[in-house]
């Protein structure tokens, strides 16, 4: 450290000695910065195809440029507003319940049985490990309308069957809270960490003064979880317009497709079902825009409110 | 006094309730699973069996252990699923270790190149130019390089380092001779089980129910993971009247597939889950250090 | 100043990623050309066997069907001793259907091609697509002289060659063909009626749609399976009931093979009609509409999987159903309860057979790329299987492993008709032979025995057969223009019409918000679209 002070005041020789030094790092960092530059920014130079007609053959740098003909198909098109709305209320609807899991590890956090606290959290973060492929099967097992144990309940009560995979109606509801089945153990898993770092003497003294428990948890232990709150939050909305992807298209069907059509399944559908690249190219480019439109939003915002943020 | 101790015991059974019963909803799908595996599939889709199994039988489990396809995935995965987190660590600890050090010059800018590709990327085509320039389509490595790390779990380790590893031991060891390899393999590794437990874990999980990549990247059977054997088995059913597969002979030998796959659906689906739901309980220890520390304290 | 490192190692890495990828495409392209500008190596025998002197290996990317799942098409019987016939060494890129349409694209939007592709459900638009930028090559002339049996078919049935000609008048691929009089093949899937209740509710097979809907009502009231179990009408997808009933409505006129609501106008012949904005269409809806209202059609038909159907009909839940043939797939007992029905007379007295394919089943059965090193001998390779030799070999196979022949009559041999254990005809056929699921070729009834050629369901062809329509059209050819207006509107139509059709039946959408639906069609560009096909008629009917 006093070498390195010594040294502070003459710029180059001090990158050289710290390069000397410190060239161990450097190698650390060598292979993700590869790995990155590899598979995640060669690959970037393909975005141009949004603003050219791509032929395999001309290559990407070879394809003429259409300029934003593509954007203007999409933005045309009759889905546009179907699209853009299914994907903002599937994402608001998922974000929506972003609260769950805060209140569930408040309660586990609460619970004085301490072997029914590792139990409960043992079971519940199970179906985190289950994969979409299962999901998806599980469900179209447990809905099914002549089979599924759900309708037997309903016809149980006494009311039709309900082809709860093929109704639009259903479609959101399913998706998400059979995300919410999958997450919400795992999801406390976080805030009980930070729960576990509030410091014992606030409750003492909360204690002292009469506070119940409800209050002490309103009062105490939701605002030393706040920060941690809010930087989940704002990485929930970095995923927004992201979401399972792959278990939507799992899910989607033609009867259910007027709510379950989103963004990233129509990219899929042209691109690579229909060989569409550049049109494909260009709606996937509007959907990183807008998320990064979010996040970079939401993250000032956070930052403005409370101090807390990504960057 | 007793007043509070009065309302904080209704709060406490009301609270007991409801972790009670949130913990009943979520596992009763999985019970569902479990005894339909070994119920008769009739019990099953008629809605007689709806907690415990009802004229238990192992055929579903048999059949599950006669299918090929299976083991191989099986296999597949699990060879994945270990290559894939090997090297994964082996990226992921030294440069997030690298980027927690203060010496490090130009962290910002690292940083950055890191971050950005978490706002951005080039899309599928661009990527599978990429994958298959460097020979791996059709490879094991398709699925397990691609995606080996990501921005976030720079980020978390390298929070987790930068909270765990004092400064003043990083300047003892160096004062004492010792190369920064030497103190990351000797020093820090030992320190850091937690967060290489969790990070294990997450890219294990991740790994192991990925399907997509392999559904692009493998045309050969014989490397499919687990997880393309089971879209065929439980979802994959949509065959349109006139697709080529139906037409031309009847559809004998699909359909018997496709009744075993009735048949074998929920033994399928434990003996896919279950190697993870093994492990997870012996890790769940580090969990609250590892997520806590490596994610919050900024 | 601090960046300067980031730079200079960012630099080396590009440096090294350059020399890599110039590396490996250096390799990539030191293959072909070594192939295709040798002379001798695009040498091909135009008659006799081998096609090639020195052994050829060609990489064909091909579509594997479910029911050849448990094959390797690399190392089978039929395809051995094609190669040693030939010359010619095929390796098999082979696909399972699920991802089919993705790895097509990916290894055309990659650059990344095999030397040809093999029954890979490529669009006509992909076709013409590829065909303009080079990547697939024009076959006009290689057909004419490395195919003669091919243009001999094309000679006899001028419609064939119409059918994989585009506009501009190129050919880029070899088609895979019914004979035209193999009805039975032409119509897969067909209805068949419960016969043992028909009996039992006192009725005879139904003609009209009227008696139809009468019979499922009361097999509906009768409940034969108990329990409520009976499904009157049950199927695999909705669609073929729709075929099969369009021809009782005077909808879909010309056949399903162009899959977008297009037929001839009844009024005049010489232009085509938009057919889901019809009064006829919405007849059709309406009428189909009460069947699922009143619980006639499977309440699941929408989601059904194949498994639960067949579980279904092995369980005898069905009073009427569209499926393959019965007996083969459920057994004597089972399958021997049902009956073809022919086409429904309508509430207009239209009767007519619609639910058939073109002779033409697909135009891709093969397709030769930029990369193949010797065409003229890939040309020759495919067409030898519109020789009757050739098809008495993929679908037969091979005298004394496969097939014997008795008095002039050839049959599969005992250890294929009559497996061992608890195989079946179908998993011991795929241990020899690849045609289950994917027709090459030309399919003669001659050499064709599955479940198609198996007496029930000649049969119903023979019942069948004078309904037929008069004509049947093949997939149409487009020209890029055209094929950015189906790109466009036309796809966001057919989704719709598609879509709204479901929910009309189900009763999600009510019937009454027709004019609604008619008018959002009408301002989806649709006026381009009928254009489109309008010229594209006009050119098929050679004018």
């Amino acid at each position: 450290m006093a070498v390195e002070q010594a040294v502070g005041h003459k710029g180059h020789s001090k990158i050289l000695k710290s390069l000397q030094r410190n060239w161990q790092l450097y190698i650390f960092l060598l292979p993700a910065v590869v790995y990155f530059f590899i598979f995640h920014y060669i690959p970037m130079y393909g975005i141009q195809i949004a603003f050219k007609d791509y032929f395999a053959n001309l290559g990407m740098f070879g394809s003429p440029w259409v300029g934003f003909e593509h954007f203007e198909r999409f933005f045309d098109s009759y889905y546009f507003e179907r699209l853009l709305k299914n994907t903002i209320i599937l994402n608001a609807y998922n974000l929506l319940l972003f609260p769950l899991p805060i209140i569930f590890a408040l309660s586990l956090n609460e619970l004085k049985n301490g072997a029914f606290k590792k139990w409960s959290q043992t079971l519940t973060y199970a179906p985190h490990f289950i994969s979409v492929v299962v999901v998806v099967g599980m469900l179209v097992a447990f809905l099914d309308p002549n089979t599924g144990l759900v309708n037997h309940v309903v016809r149980l009560l006494g009311m039709e069957p309900i082809p709860f995979l093929t109704s639009p109606d259903w479609f959101r509801h399913i998706f998400v809270w059979s995300g919410q089945w999958q997450s919400l153990g795992w999801g406390t898993i976080i805030y009980l960490a930070a729960l576990a770092g509030v410091n014992p003497e606030l409750h003492e003294a909360a204690k002292v003064d009469g506070a119940t428990r409800f209050q002490r948890i309103i009062h105490i232990n939701i605002p030393s979880i706040l920060p941690t709150i809010i930087i989940l939050f704002i990485l929930n909305i970095g995923n927004f317009m992201q979401i399972g992807f792959e278990k939507v298209l799992l899910m989607q069907n033609n009867l259910n497709s007027e709510t379950s059509d989103i963004i990233q399944t129509f990219v899929y559908e042209t691109g690579l079902l229909q060989g569409q690249y550049s049109f494909a190219a260009a709606i996937g480019l509007f959907e990183s825009l807008i998320n990064i439109v979010l996040l970079i939003t939401v993250n000032q915002i956070a930052r403005k409110v409370s101090n807390n943020s990504l960057w | 006094m007793s007043r509070f101790s009065l309302s904080d015991r209704a709060f406490d059974r009301v609270n007991f309730i409801f972790v009670l019963l949130v913990t009943l909803i979520i596992i009763y799908p999985l019970i569902f699973v479990i005894s339909a595996s070994i119920s008769d599939p009739h019990a099953v889709n008629s809605g007689e069996m709806w907690l415990w199994p009802v004229d238990i039988t192992l055929d579903g489990f048999n059949r599950v252990f006669q299918n090929d396809a299976i083991w191989i995935g099986y296999r597949n995965t699990i060879v994945y699923t270990a290559t894939g987190v090997l090297i994964h660590l082996f990226i992921l600890l030294p440069s997030a270790y690298a980027l927690s050090r203060k010496e490090l010059m130009a962290k910002k800018v690292f940083l950055w190149f890191i971050l950005f590709t978490m706002l951005f990327n080039g899309g599928l085509i661009p990527t599978y130019l990429v994958v298959k320039s460097l020979g791996m389509v059709n490879t094991m490595w398709a699925i397990v390089v691609p995606g080996v790390i990501g921005a976030w779990s720079v980020l978390v380790a390298r929070t987790f380092f930068q909270q765990t590893i004092p400064d003043q031991l990083v300047e003892a060891s160096k004062i004492d001779g010792a190369s920064d390899f030497y103190l990351f393999v000797r020093v820090v590794l030992p320190l850091s089980m937690p967060i290489i437990a969790v990070m294990a874990l997450f890219h294990a999980v991740a790994l192991w129910n990925q399907y997509f990549n392999a559904l692009i990247y493998l045309s050969d059977e014989k490397l499919f993971p687990l997880q393309l054997i089971l879209r065929q088995i439980l979802i994959l059913n949509e065959v349109s009247a006139d697709s080529a597969a139906t037409a031309a002979g009847a559809a004998q030998s699909f359909s018997d597939q496709i009744k075993t796959a009735s048949l074998v659906k929920y033994a399928v689906i434990i003996v896919s889950a279950l190697p993870l739901l093994i492990v997870y309980p012996f890790l769940q220890r580090f969990f609250v250090k590892g997520v806590l520390i490596g994610s919050v304290k900024e | 100043m601090k960046s300067k490192s980031l730079w200079s190692m960012l630099l080396l890495i590009v440096a090294a990623v350059l020399t890599l990828s110039a590396c490996q495409s250096d390799k990539a392209d030191s293959d072909p050309s070594s192939g295709k500008d040798d002379p001798k190596a695009s040498k091909a025998n135009k008659t006799g066997m081998p096609i090639v002197d020195e052994s050829l290996d060609l990489e064909i990317f091909a579509n594997k069907p479910a029911q050849n799942e448990d094959n390797d098409w690399n190392d089978i019987l039929v395809w051995n001793h094609y190669r040693d016939m030939t010359n010619v060494n095929v390796k098999w890129d082979l696909v399972s259907p699920d991802a089919l349409d993705e790895k097509r694209n990916l290894a055309l939007g990659s650059g990344d091609l095999p030397d040809a592709f093999f029954l890979s459900s490529i669009p006509n638009t992909d076709l013409l697509r590829y065909g303009k930028q080079g990547v697939f090559l024009p076959l006009n002339d290689l057909i004419e002289e490395y195919a003669p049996n091919l243009t001999k078919i094309m000679e006899e049935d001028p419609s064939i060659k119409k059918a994989i000609t585009f506009p501009d008048g190129n050919i880029y691929s070899m088609p895979s063909l019914i004979e035209k009089d193999f009805l039975s093949l032409r119509l897969s899937a067909r209805p068949w009626v419960n016969e043992a209740w028909l009996k039992e509710v006192g009725m005879d097979i139904p003609e009209t749609t009227g008696e139809f809907y009468e019979y499922l009502k009361a097999v509906k009231e009768l409940d034969p399976a108990g329990d409520g179990k009976t499904i009157p009408y049950g199927g695999t997808v909705i669609q073929e009931l729709i075929q099969w009933l369009s021809g009782s409505f005077g909808v879909m006129n010309r056949g399903p093979s162009n899959s977008a609501n297009i037929d001839v106008d009844p009024k005049d012949e010489s232009k085509v009609r938009f057919y889901a904005t019809t009064d006829e269409y919405k007849e059709m809806l309406t009428y189909i509409h009460k069947l699922y209202d009143e619980k006639l059609i499977d309440q699941s038909i929408f989601s059904i999987e194949w498994g639960q159907f067949l579980a279904n009909a092995s369980n005898n839940l069905y009073g009427s159903m569209i499926f393959y043939d019965p007996i083969e797939l459920f057994g004597e007992e089972i399958g021997g309860q049902y009956n073809s029905m022919a086409a429904l007379e309508g509430p207009d007295g239209q009767q007519s057979y619609n639910k058939i394919s073109s002779p033409v089943w697909v135009t891709d059965n093969l397709v030769l790329t930029s990369d193949n090193p010797n065409p003229a001998a890939t040309v020759r390779w495919m067409d030898h299987f519109y020789s009757d030799e050739g098809a008495k070999l993929y679908y037969m196979g091979v005298e004394g492993e496969t097939f014997e022949e008795k008095d002039g009559e050839i049959k599969y041999m005992d250890h294929i008709l009559n497996p061992e254990g608890d195989m079946t005809f179908e998993q011991a056929l795929v241990k020899q032979l690849t045609w289950l699921g994917s027709i090459n070729g030309i399919i003669k009834s001659d050499y064709f025995q599955g479940g198609e050629s198996a007496p029930q369901s000649m049969a119903a062809a023979e019942k069948i057969e004078p309904m037929v329509a008069e004509e049947i059209w093949p997939r149409f050819t487009f020209t890029e223009e055209e094929n950015k207006v189906l790109q466009s509107a036309g796809e966001d139509i057919a989704k719709y019409v598609e879509e709204m059709r479901d929910k009309f039946i189900t009763g999600d959408e009510d019937l009454s918000e027709w004019d609604k639906y008619v008018e959002t069609i009408e301002s989806m560009n649709f006026e381009e679209v009928v254009k489109v096909y309008q010229q594209a008629y006009d050119r098929y009917r050679g004018e």
